[in-house]
């Protein structure tokens, strides 16, 4: 699991790369951290190169999710693949962040 | 007191015991031989001494009876004389002068008339003696008042017996003091009438010198007492005549014994007695001389007959003495030698209860329940040390973690204590860091540098470590300078080893790690050089072609860990056993098919195991024909379902495994995921809810939550202490 993040004036791009599965999780919530403290800007989640996401992923999403909320921000997941759309669907999760894709 | 003093104490005590009585014996048996000796020898010193005392006075008594035979003679010769000169008095002069000149012994002579015989002469007695110094001749007349020679002893006696008679000796005062004695005889005239009296005068001054010539022994004292009891011979001049023997004897200690010897030698007996005078003992002797009336005796003192016995009995008994000194030294040295050899034997009792008590560790370090793993049917393994007399430095040991047999056996340089502690140390390292490291190569280096750190004696130990994946038979290993183990396949190879240094040589030497696959009913002997390098009493080695022999017969792991024992005992027969047996047997019996094997996973408690479950899906998925969505929910869902176990079903740090299988069928696929943490239902618990805002949803419950939708039927049971787990999805 890679993870990158890129931070301009307005947004931070997050960009997932790999599997984020649990153990992979545990790591990303650490490298997340900076993240929830622009939660006041547009948070862009960027998950073309995320090929997998377990319920410990869903969970950084959430908590990214409410840190943005708490702060007035927004949240945007870009080019999630069908599976990966699937468990969004699944879990209630499409109805909590702002999909995007292409 | 120690306990060894206690016992060093005892011992010498009980030697001093035993010693003493043996001295005591030895003293006695010694004391009552001399005794005996002393008793029988003093018996014969005595009879000697008196054999010696009565032949010197029966040759004294000869030489005095010679000379009293010449006097007695000289007189009898001249009787017929005397009696025929009886007539005419005058002429006795002449005999009497007769008597003195021819006899040498005489010294003077007389012929005494009867008072009254003759009416001329009433009273005549003519004397002849010879003048002392000289042989010059003098006369003189005995017939004076003053000396009045018929109340004389000489002549009254043999007139009043009419027999020949000794007189008693006497000094003769007007002839130079001479002791002299008197033979005188009556003559009888014609008509039987005792007319005169014919006497010969002896001088007795050599019967001193003859008497005290005797030298029975050197201080021996020789008396010659007359009848009447005068001391005539005697070493103390002033007693010579002066004193009776019966007047000496009233001054003696012991006065009857004394006086009982005077009447005995006054009656004229012989015969011995003992008396005591100043604290010596002495022996008399004593003999008559015929006709005399007169008694010898010899006083020998006792230390004088047996002074020599005495010191030889004190020579005997200094030898004894000696010779008991000897024994008790020697007793000494040997109850000594007895407390040190007991020192010594304790010490080496204790060094073997020692090495029995490290053998005895030695064993109980080692797994040896066997079957070690009674409910698995996919291993037979079996292990054997069969220690040598002296405690050695062998070991093996073995366990299961993750569904990986993690096994090594060693041996340590040397023997002994040191060896069986190293042995110890090497063991529990193994135990230590296998425990978590799952490479055979990590795990010899890493027990290598702990070694090499505190290996402060040279010592090494070869070491072979091994683990066979049981799900798989998937072998790696690493061998650090231990014998090359047996590979039981389609025939037995010697396993492939690379040629590391043992453990403890040298610090962060790189081993390296070799690994094989072992198929269903595979095999792997792993053994010490005790067993290849068991020696017979030719010196020759049982060596590998006998280990093949005894391998190649299809038998159990303990079948065949017994024969090679019996083989290895029977080769080496009387000689005796050098270094530890050690052997492992390990028989892979996993008889599930490749894809079966593949259908099984075991991931230890770390949440890091759970990418596996994504390879483990894939497999499947591949085999099925899954598409990649399928694929995907499954991995999902069994993630969920077993991070759950990994991170909840065990308390933090425990350690603790979960096993998944998949049950691949036609219609269907069931995961059953089991785990023997603490009973959990994760069917029980709350399941998120989808439908609330982002403000309101928990973080929590999202898991299962998939779980449920991806997978058609979930259903939880608990069963032999394992939670069970088993999801289906129908495809």
């Amino acid at each position: 699991m890679e993870i990158n993040i890129n931070k301009t004036d307005s947004t931070v791009t997050v960009e997932f790369i790999g599997r984020l599965d649990t153990p992979s999780s545990l790591e990303a919530s650490k490298a997340i951290e900076p993240v929830l403290e622009d939660a006041g800007k547009t948070i862009i989640l960027e998950c073309k190169d995320m090929s997998y996401i377990s319920s410990s992923g869903l969970r950084i999403f959430l908590t990214i999710r409410k840190a943005a909320a708490a702060k007035g921000g927004k949240v945007i997941v870009k080019n999630i693949g069908d599976d990966i759309r699937n468990v969004f669907m699944m879990t209630g999760f499409l109805n909590l962040f702002e999909i995007q894709n292409g | 007191m120690t306990t060894k003093e206690y016992l060093s104490n005892n011992i010498v005590k009980e030697f001093a015991k035993g010693g003493l009585v043996l001295v005591i014996i030895a003293a006695l048996t010694l004391e009552a031989t001399s005794i005996i000796q002393f008793y029988f020898s003093q018996k014969g010193i005595k009879e000697e001494a008196r054999m010696r005392a009565e032949s010197e006075m029966a040759a004294t008594e000869l030489k005095i009876l010679n000379v009293v035979d010449q006097a007695e003679s000289a007189v009898r010769n001249s009787i017929w004389v005397a009696q025929w000169c009886l007539a005419v008095p005058d002429s006795l002069q002449a005999v009497a002068r007769r008597i003195v000149a021819d006899n040498p012994v005489v010294v003077g002579s007389t012929v005494a008339l009867v008072p009254g015989y003759n009416r001329k002469r009433p009273l005549y007695a003519p004397y002849c003696y010879k003048m002392p110094g000289s042989d010059s001749l003098c006369f003189k007349s005995l017939a004076t008042k003053e000396y009045d020679y018929p109340s004389q002893e000489w002549f009254s006696e043999p007139v009043r017996t009419g027999k020949g008679y000794w007189s008693e000796p006497y000094i003769d005062e007007g002839g130079g003091d001479m002791l002299m004695t008197t033979y005188s005889v009556p003559i009888l005239d014609r008509d039987g009438e005792t007319a005169a009296v014919l006497t010969a005068d002896i001088s007795l001054d050599w019967l001193t010198d003859l008497v005290g010539g005797i030298k029975v022994y050197p201080n021996a004292v020789n008396l010659v007492v007359s009848r009447a009891g005068q001391i005539m011979v005697c070493p103390a001049e002033s007693l010579v005549m002066r004193r009776s023997f019966m007047e000496v004897a009233t001054r003696a200690d012991d006065t009857s014994s004394v006086n009982k010897l005077g009447r005995s030698m006054m009656n004229g007996d012989s015969g011995q007695m003992v008396f005591k005078q100043k604290g010596k003992t002495y022996h008399v002797f004593f003999a008559p001389v015929e006709r005399t009336g007169w008694s010898i005796s010899i006083f020998i003192p006792d230390s004088e007959i047996f002074g020599s016995i005495k010191r030889m009995g004190m020579l005997v008994k200094l030898l004894q003495l000696l010779g008991i000194a000897m024994l008790i030294l020697i007793l000494r040295a040997v109850a000594k030698n007895q407390v040190k050899y007991q020192e010594v034997s304790k010490n080496k009792e204790r060094m073997e209860k020692e090495l029995q008590i490290a053998s005895g560790i030695q064993m109980s370090m080692v797994p040896k329940i066997f079957p070690p793993f009674p409910e698995r049917h996919d291993l037979d393994m079996y292990g054997a040390i069969i220690p040598a007399k002296e405690v050695g430095g062998d070991l093996y040991d073995f366990f299961i973690r993750d569904e990986k047999l993690f096994f090594c056996i060693g041996d340590v340089s040397g023997k002994g204590v040191p060896a069986s502690l190293l042995m110890a140390v090497t063991r529990s390292l193994f135990r230590t860091v296998a425990g978590h490291e799952s490479s055979p190569q990590r795990i010899v280096s890493t027990l290598n540098d702990s070694m090499s750190d505190m290996n402060d004696n040279n010592m090494f130990v070869t070491f072979f470590c091994g683990s066979i994946d049981l799900l798989t038979g998937h072998m790696r290993y690493c061998n650090a300078g231990h014998n090359a183990p047996l590979i039981l396949q389609d025939e037995i190879k010697v396993l492939t080893v690379d040629a590391n240094l043992p453990l403890g040589v040298l610090p962060g030497y790189s081993y390296t790690e070799q690994e094989c696959d072992l198929n269903y009913d595979d095999a792997l002997f792993v053994y010490t050089d005790g067993v290849s390098e068991a020696e017979n009493i030719h010196h020759e080695l049982f060596g590998e072609r006998r280990m093949r022999a005894v391998l190649s017969q299809r038998r159990s792991s303990k079948e065949h860990l017994d024969a090679m024992e019996r083989a290895v005992s029977a080769f080496v027969g009387e000689a005796p056993q050098s270094d530890d047996l050690t052997m492992l047997f390990i028989h892979f019996m996993n008889d599930k098919t490749k894809d079966e094997r593949e259908r099984h996973l075991i991931l230890h408690n770390d949440i890091q195991q759970i990418p596996q479950l994504a390879e483990f899906i894939e497999t499947i998925a591949q085999d099925k024909h899954l598409d990649q969505s399928l694929a995907m929910s499954l991995n999902l869902a069994l993630e969920e379902a077993v991070s759950n176990v990994i991170m909840y079903a065990y308390p933090e740090g425990a350690d603790g495994l979960v096993d998944i299988e998949a049950v691949l069928r036609d219609k269907s696929l069931e995961f059953i995921i089991s785990d023997s943490g603490s009973p959990f239902d994760p069917t029980a618990a709350p399941v998120a809810d989808t439908s609330l805002d982002v403000s309101e949803r928990q973080i929590g419950g999202l898991g299962i939550y998939l779980v449920r939708n991806i997978m058609d039927r979930v259903e939880y049971r608990r069963e032999n202490g394992k939670n069970i787990l088993s999801m289906t999805k129908n495809i």
